[in-house]
C-alpha cells in the first residue's frame, strides 16, 4: 500500500444559526489518503460532503480537528503559505459552464492557475495549453475556442486540464460527472483513470451514484447527517455491514432485471440536522434499532481489515 | 389503444430541420412506457408535443396524435384546456419550480381543483387533502399551507404528483420525475409512481436517462438518438438482448454494481 499523503483528523464544522444554535455539518470526521489512490464519498444531499471538501480544499476553516498535508495542519496556514498550498489540491466542479468565465477562451482558462504563480509567461500559454488539452484528449484548436462553443463532455475536459495545469498532487471531484450523460460520464472517467496511473495523482471524489463509486474507488467513505457512517475498500462496497449502506444499495436501479428484485425502499426522510435525533443519527429510519441506539452514539469500530463501521449492531454478510 | 403516434416530427424554427421525426408508437390503458436517451435525443420534446406544450415556437410538423379515439391535431384552445390536467396531466423534473412560490400549496391546489370542476372551496379542499394523503405525506393540512421552499425535493415531488392525479387522468406524462432526487428518495418516488398508474390503471410515459429506473418500472422501452427512435419494444427485451449499436453502448455504459471495475 502506498503512503499516506493526507490525514483528516477529528474534522468537525459547525455553522452558527437563528437562537444559538449550532448546525453541525460535519461531526468528528477522520480518514487517510492514500497517494495515487480515489477516496471516493458518498451520501445523499446535506450528509456534509461538500463541507468537508471545503476543508480539504482549504476555503474553509473547520471548527476544530485538522487536516495533515506534506507534515503539516493546513488549517492554520495564513497568507503566501496558504495560497502555495493550493497549487497541491485542484478541484473540478460539477457544472463546468458554472465554473468558467464565459469571456476567456479555453487557452486563457486552463493556463490561468500557471499565469497566476507566475510559472509561465504570457507568450507561453497557447503552447502550454495545447499540451494541456492534448492530455484530456482535445484537438488543440480548442485552445481558441469559448467555453459555449462545445458540449458538456467537452467542457468538463477543460476543467480537468485546468486542474491538471498546476501538476497537483490531489484532485477533488466535487460530482464531477452528475451532470453528464452516461456514455460521456464512461469516457471522463476512463480519462481520470488513466491519468491517475500516468501521473500518480490522488483523487478525492464526491458523488451520489454509489454503482459509480463503487467501480471507481479504492476507498469508501458513507456519510449520513454529518457523520461518517462506514468506510471500506472500494471493491468490497456489496459487503457492506452499517444498515444505511445496505439500504442505499437496495435503492440503486439497475438495468438487470434480476437485481431489480431486491430494491428495498428505505421509509421516510432525512431529519433536519438542526433536529438531530440523540445517539445514532440514522436511528429513527433504521428497522435494527433498539434502546441503546438512542442513547449512545455508535463509535467508529474495524470489523474487519480496513473496514470501520459505526453501528451498535452492524449486519452480517 | 389509448394513445396512437404515428411519424411525429417536431420542428422549432421555420426553416432548421425537423428536431423529431418518424416517432411512431402505441400505447394501451395500464401500459407504462419509457423513453430513454441522452440529452438533446429530443426525448421531452416528444411528451410534450402530445400535450401541445412546446416552448419557443415549436410545431408539430407532421404526423397525428390520436389520444382516446380523438385527434388531437383538432383541438381548439378550451379543448386543451379541458384536456390538460383532465385526462392527461404531466408531472415534472422539479414540482417546486411549476408551483408559485408566493402562494400556499393549498391556495394553488384548489384553484386547479375549482378549474376543473364544480367544487366549492371547501370540498375541494377536502379533495386535495385526500390527494395528498394518497401520496403518503405525512401531516397533509400542514403541506396545503406551507409554500413550495419549505418542503423537501421529496416532498414537492410527491405534491406535484398528487395534483397530478387528482381527477384520475387516463394519461399520465412524466419529465424526468426522479432526476433531481437523491437515491432513496428516488427509490420511493419510483414506487409510489408504480403504486398509482397500476392502482389505478392509468396509462404512463416517464422520460428518464436514467436506465435502471426505465428498466425496472417500464413495460415498454423506447431508445432515442438524435431525434429519432433507435430502438423500441418491450423492456426486458431491449434491455436483455439489444439489437441496435446505440442501444449496447448505451446499456454499456452504465455503471452497474459488480461489474468490471475501472480501477
Amino acid at each position: 500500500m502506498s503512503e499516506i499523503i493526507m490525514s483528516v483528523e477529528n474534522l468537525t464544522k459547525k455553522f452558527p444559526v437563528r437562537g444559538g444554535k449550532f448546525l453541525t455539518a460535519c461531526d468528528d470526521i477522520s480518514f487517510h489518503v492514500r497517494r495515487g489512490e480515489t477516496v471516493g464519498i458518498v451520501g445523499e444531499s446535506g450528509c456534509g460532503k461538500t463541507t468537508l471538501l471545503k476543508a480539504i480544499m482549504n476555503m474553509q476553516a473547520p471548527t476544530s480537528g485538522r487536516i495533515i498535508f506534506h507534515g503539516e495542519d493546513i488549517t492554520k496556514l495564513t497568507g503566501e503559505a496558504k495560497r502555495q498550498n493550493y497549487r497541491h489540491i485542484q478541484m473540478v466542479f460539477q457544472d463546468p459552464s458554472a465554473a468558467f468565465d464565459p469571456k476567456m477562451r479555453v487557452k486563457d482558462i486552463i493556463c490561468e492557475p500557471l499565469v497566476n504563480f507566475d510559472l509561465i509567461g504570457a507568450a507561453d500559454v497557447e503552447a502550454k495549453a495545447q499540451e494541456l488539452l492534448a492530455q484530456v484528449d482535445l484537438p488543440a484548436d480548442f485552445a481558441n475556442r469559448y467555453p459555449h462553443n462545445m458540449s458538456g463532455g467537452q467542457r468538463q475536459r477543460v476543467a480537468i486540464a485546468r486542474a491538471l495545469a498546476l501538476e497537483p498532487e490531489i484532485i477533488a471531484c466535487d460530482e464531477a460527472t452528475s451532470a453528464l450523460d452516461v456514455s460521456v460520464q464512461d469516457t471522463i472517467i476512463k480519462l481520470l483513470v488513466r491519468l491517475q496511473r500516468e501521473k500518480g495523482i490522488t483523487y478525492i471524489f464526491i458523488c451520489h451514484d454509489l454503482a459509480l463509486v463503487s467501480l471507481f474507488s479504492h476507498r469508501i467513505a458513507v456519510m449520513y447527517l454529518g457523520n461518517m457512517m462506514e468506510k471500506l475498500d472500494g471493491d468490497k462496497l456489496s459487503a457492506a455491514r452499517h444498515p444505511y449502506t445496505r439500504a442505499l444499495l437496495k435503492a440503486v436501479f439497475s438495468t438487470e432485471r434480476e437485481k431489480n428484485q431486491y430494491i428495498e425502499i428505505l421509509p421516510g426522510d432525512i431529519p433536519s440536522p438542526l433536529d438531530m435525533p440523540s445517539g445514532c443519527p440514522f436511528r429513527n429510519r433504521c428497522v435494527h434499532c433498539q434502546q441503546i441506539c438512542a442513547e449512545k452514539k455508535p463509535p467508529f469500530t474495524e470489523v474487519a481489515e480496513n473496514h470501520f463501521v459505526a453501528c451498535h449492531f452492524p449486519l452480517e454478510n | 389503444m389509448l394513445l396512437d403516434v404515428k411519424n411525429l416530427a417536431v420542428t422549432y424554427a421555420k426553416s432548421a430541420a425537423p428536431t423529431i421525426q418518424d416517432v411512431s408508437f402505441e400505447l394501451d390503458a395500464g401500459e407504462i412506457l419509457a423513453i430513454v436517451g441522452e440529452s438533446g435525443s429530443g426525448k421531452t420534446t416528444v411528451i410534450r408535443a402530445i400535450l401541445n406544450l412546446l416552448p419557443g415556437g415549436g410545431k408539430v410538423s407532421d404526423g397525428t396524435i390520436i389520444f382516446d379515439g380523438k385527434n388531437l391535431a383538432e383541438l381548439d384552445n378550451s379543448g386543451w384546456r379541458k384536456l390538460r390536467g383532465g385526462d392527461i396531466s404531466m408531472i415534472f423534473q422539479d414540482s417546486g419550480a411549476m408551483l408559485n412560490p408566493v402562494h400556499t400549496i393549498g391556495k394553488q391546489f384548489v384553484e386547479y381543483i375549482q378549474v376543473h370542476s364544480e367544487l366549492d372551496k371547501t370540498a375541494a379542499r377536502e379533495m386535495a387533502l385526500e390527494k395528498l394523503t394518497l401520496m403518503n405525506l405525512p401531516n397533509p393540512e400542514n403541506i396545503l399551507n406551507s409554500y413550495t421552499f419549505e418542503l423537501s425535493g421529496g416532498m414537492r415531488q410527491r405534491v406535484g404528483i398528487a395534483m397530478a392525479i387528482t381527477f384520475q387522468p387516463k394519461l399520465l406524462l412524466a419529465d424526468e420525475p426522479t432526476s433531481a432526487l437523491d437515491v432513496t428518495t428516488q427509490a420511493q418516488i419510483v414506487g409510489e409512481l408504480m403504486f398509482i398508474t397500476r392502482g389505478s390503471g392509468a396509462a404512463m410515459i416517464i422520460v428518464t436517462h436514467n436506465l435502471g429506473v426505465a428498466s425496472y418500472l417500464s413495460d415498454k422501452l423506447i431508445v432515442m438518438s438524435q431525434g429519432k427512435i433507435v430502438e423500441a419494444g418491450a423492456t426486458e427485451v431491449v434491455v436483455e438482448n439489444p439489437q441496435h449499436a446505440y442501444t449496447k453502448t448505451l446499456l454499456a455504459s452504465v455503471p452497474e454494481m459488480g461489474r468490471a471495475r475501472y480501477v
